[in-house]
């Protein structure tokens, strides 16, 4: 009797706690709680736009740029720009601004155009784009709804640059030193924007929380407040979107398979813009001979590990891009050919260059996904007679094995990395143009080619809008014949959100884009 | 005993001197630096670009430069600002991080300290039992148990599955503050993080409290008629009790590396969660002012713990 009535209590008391724990809901206030800032899109922590290499999911709902990418990344269109011309010799560009306003409500000119773009281009603020925007000879600003923005040169890859290029109040920032802005405390306190949302508070490491802007142009947002919520990793931000405490989240490939098949969420998938590739360190003579790396893009059975690694969820990549503009007919498909491989290898003489010796082969990337990924070619180049050892490190650490000007080549002969191919085809250069070679830029594989720089060359040089696509056809033919890279395939990435989410827009978009998301209309049901 | 004290504070003061300059030396071996972190590979700067940033941030002087500098500061009470924290002062940001570790760590170690001595008594007391052997078994699972998949599966189960208690996070995004809220968020890591330690205590409970149930002045105590739940209580278990001491403040060390794994996997914002944030992205002032931090913490507690020893078992003198 006196153990039953002791098993009561307890149950009784196990219930009230339960009772007592439940997490608190929000009143009558709609809100959105999602992890904007997880994965290779986010960069939690970083409020500065100016020196945002990401983010620009979150930036984007306070924070407006000029000119942004449609929701498919297909075009650029106008943001607080409400429309722009671009004169025929490429050099001048004309915006016409929209009629907004600040959080504080003072309005939005040309001035702060004129003010944001002088920050940008001062690599003191703290600015990662200064080098960029040095083409840019003046910004002018004939009166309060219009800029012009004048170039020394034309410059393709202008607009796609200023998409990342949040305007920025001059009235709140003129009287800070530009050199105090990189570590200001301003961004994550009282910043101000002319998005449809405004700042509300930053809780370190835990969360980023908005309120609706009531003056914003294009009307009042329907939800009252936007969280963005931080997580250690996309797992934790899966368990958090499992547990109902958030609403969205990026994803992992192997996550979203287990969103698939239930009602209460929907899986955004899309293309990541980031084409995957096997490196080949030009500086060590095991690559020197084109049948061997010809010899590795036949000895490894990309569409079988495709199909069963990525569940069919890439795309295979015969140059740097699979963007159908971009990529020409009659490329050669490296179709998997183990003899034909082993025939290259013999005719190059693999076992004088390198025999069965071990070459370490480097990445940043440490998913499970990409573990055996790797480890399935590893097993294919095996089967040929190449020897490569995976490492997998973090970003600082191959950052700081790769980027060295006078690196040590013995440390990264061969590496598993990936390059942003898009929207704008014009990203490649700096990867494959030999002028990009550390320290001048990221061209990282050191690689050193001159059909390619001549083609890379002649497509960023293009200003004929009509001719461009078939300057990076060019240049997808000769990358496909050298092989500078062997390039892998464009994998596809996911978000998913609660079915709860109505007007919801996101997309994977390299460095979480910025995008037309339009948070203003993106609403929940209570 | 005051003699004692100041020898243990100098020491202290040697190892934590050893402690920054072996931390700072490891740290600068590693590969990549803090700009290293800060680049996405697949949209990277160019050297000369990062070259730039490294400029603004000091980090191409020479490492003695950098480090007497460093040094100099520290010891003025200033830390420097955080790397990845634009604008945010190392010494708040690390001092602020300590109140929520403390939390979730006393309110594990409060957890493990009640289960494991319970526990050990009971095994003690039933020596052989099924009760016993349950137990043991339990406990070895728990000091088996990795405090990371501990965490996961705790996560797994109690969060997503069950949904009794939040997936991470110190309180509600957006929410009032309430004590309410802050303990829904505390029970579900304290507990993960207690079950291995409650294992540890309740072994060397059980082991201790054997060993003093077959001395002589527990017979004594027994042959005067003293009821056996006093013979436990009031005799045995605060003599059993003394190693217990040692062994929570030699493993104060080991419940910080615990926290760490719970604080990333349930985003605590304590320490942990910094240290390893800021070892991810090679925040160099941040893991200096914390590791120095945690090994002060190390010192004081064993200090106290060794104090705390000789106030319970009058036949210890320090000196």
């Amino acid at each position: 009797m006196q153990r039953r009535t002791f098993g009561r209590l307890l149950a009784a008391g196990v219930l009230l706690a339960g009772t007592a724990f439940a997490a608190p809901s929000f009143a009558a206030d709609k809100t959105i709680t999602g992890g904007f800032d997880v994965g290779p899109g986010g960069f939690p922590g970083n409020f500065n736009p100016l020196a945002a290499t990401a983010g620009f999911t979150w930036l984007s709902t306070y924070y407006e740029p000029l000119v942004i990418y449609s929701a498919d990344l297909s075009k650029i269109e106008g943001d607080l720009a409400s429309s722009y011309t671009v004169s025929p010799d490429q050099l001048t560009y004309t915006f016409r601004l929209a009629k907004a306003n600040w959080h504080d409500g003072q309005p939005f000119t040309s001035a702060d155009v004129k003010f944001t773009l002088a920050l940008a281009m001062n690599a003191k603020t703290g600015s990662i784009n200064a080098a960029r925007l040095k083409d840019i000879d003046s910004v002018e600003t004939p009166d309060p709804e219009t800029a012009v923005i004048k170039l020394k040169a034309a410059n393709g890859a202008l607009l796609a640059l200023l998409t990342q290029i949040m305007m920025l109040p001059e009235h709140a920032l003129k009287d800070k030193d530009p050199a105090s802005l990189a570590t200001s405390t301003w961004w994550s306190t009282t910043p101000i924007g002319t998005g449809p949302f405004k700042w509300v508070k930053y809780v370190s490491d835990q969360y980023v929380e908005l309120a609706a802007s009531d003056n914003y142009r294009l009307g009042r947002p329907k939800v009252d407040h936007l969280i963005d919520r931080y997580f250690a990793n996309p797992a934790a931000a899966v368990a958090a979107l499992k547990a109902g405490e958030i609403q969205f989240t990026y994803v992992d490939a192997d996550d979203a398979k287990t969103f698939k098949d239930d009602k209460q969420f929907q899986v955004i998938a899309g293309d990541s813009w980031v084409v995957n590739y096997i490196g080949f360190n030009e500086k060590v003579d095991l690559w020197k001979d084109k049948r061997v790396r010809q010899a590795v893009m036949y000895a490894i059975d990309r569409k079988s590990i495709i199909d069963s690694l990525y569940g069919g969820a890439a795309k295979l990549a015969n140059c740097g891009y699979v963007a159908p503009q971009f990529v020409p007919e009659g490329l050669n498909d490296y179709a998997y050919d183990p003899e034909k491989a082993k025939s290259l290898l013999k005719e190059a003489g693999w076992d004088k260059i390198n025999g069965d010796k071990p070459i370490p082969w480097v990445t940043y990337y440490n998913s499970p996904q990409v573990n055996n990924i790797m480890a399935a070619i590893q097993a294919m180049l095996g089967q040929v007679g190449i020897n490569v050892q995976p490492r997998a490190v973090d970003t600082p650490t191959y950052n700081g094995i790769v980027m060295k000007a006078d690196g040590n080549w013995a440390d990264f002969p061969l590496v598993y990395a990936g390059l942003q191919n898009g929207p704008n085809p014009a990203s490649l250069n700096q990867g494959l143009n030999a002028a990009q070679i550390p320290p001048a830029g990221a061209n990282t594989m050191r690689v050193d080619m001159p059909d390619l720089t001549s083609a890379l060359n002649a497509a960023m040089g293009e200003t004929n809008a009509d001719a461009v696509n078939a300057k990076w056809q060019a240049v997808c033919k000769v990358m496909n014949d050298e092989l500078p890279w062997g390039t892998m395939w464009v994998a596809s990435r996911y978000g998913v959100a609660s079915s709860t989410l109505k007007d919801f827009v996101w997309t994977p978009a390299p460095a979480g884009g910025p995008f037309a998301a339009h948070p203003e209309k993106w609403d929940i049901a209570p | 005993m005051s003699l004692f004290v100041l020898r243990r504070i100098a020491i202290g003061i040697v190892m934590l001197f050893a402690l920054s300059v072996l931390v700072f030396v490891l740290l600068r071996l590693a590969p990549g630096d803090p700009i290293d972190a800060y680049i996405n590979p697949s949209a990277p700067l160019s050297p000369a670009d990062l070259a730039t940033l490294r400029e603004r941030l000091g980090l191409n002087a020479s490492l003695p430069v950098q480090f007497f500098g460093w040094l100099r500061a520290a010891l003025s009470g200033d830390f420097g600002y955080s790397i990845q924290r634009a604008g945010v002062p190392v010494l708040p940001l690390v001092i602020g991080r300590i109140g929520p570790t403390i939390l979730l760590m006393f309110t594990g170690l409060a957890i493990a300290i009640a289960l494991g001595i319970a526990a050990g008594i009971v095994g003690a007391v039933r020596r052989n039992s099924a009760t016993d052997v349950g137990l043991s078994v339990a406990a070895f699972v728990g000091i088996s148990s990795p405090a990371f998949l501990t965490a996961l599966l705790g996560l797994y189960a109690f969060s997503v599955l069950l949904h009794w208690a939040p997936s991470g996070g110190m309180l509600t995004p957006g929410a009032a503050f309430s004590y309410g809220d802050l303990a829904a968020h505390l029970v579900l890591p304290a507990v993960l993080l207690a079950i291995g330690y409650a294992a540890l205590i309740m072994r060397y409970m059980r082991a201790s409290l054997l060993e003093v149930l077959n001395q002589d002045y527990v017979r004594t105590a027994r042959a005067k008629g003293v009821r056996e739940f006093w013979v436990i209580v009031k005799h045995a278990v605060r003599n059993a009790l003394l190693p217990i001491i040692t062994l929570i403040g030699s493993t104060i060390g080991i419940a910080i590396g615990g926290a760490i794994f719970i604080e990333s996997v349930f985003n605590w914002p304590g320490m942990g969660l910094l240290l390893v944030n800021a070892v991810e992205t090679r925040d160099y002032p941040v893991i200096m002012c914390a590791t120095l931090l945690t090994g002060a913490s190390v010192i004081v507690v064993n200090l106290l713990t060794d104090l705390t020893y000789a106030a319970v078992d009058p036949r210890i003198q320090v000196a």
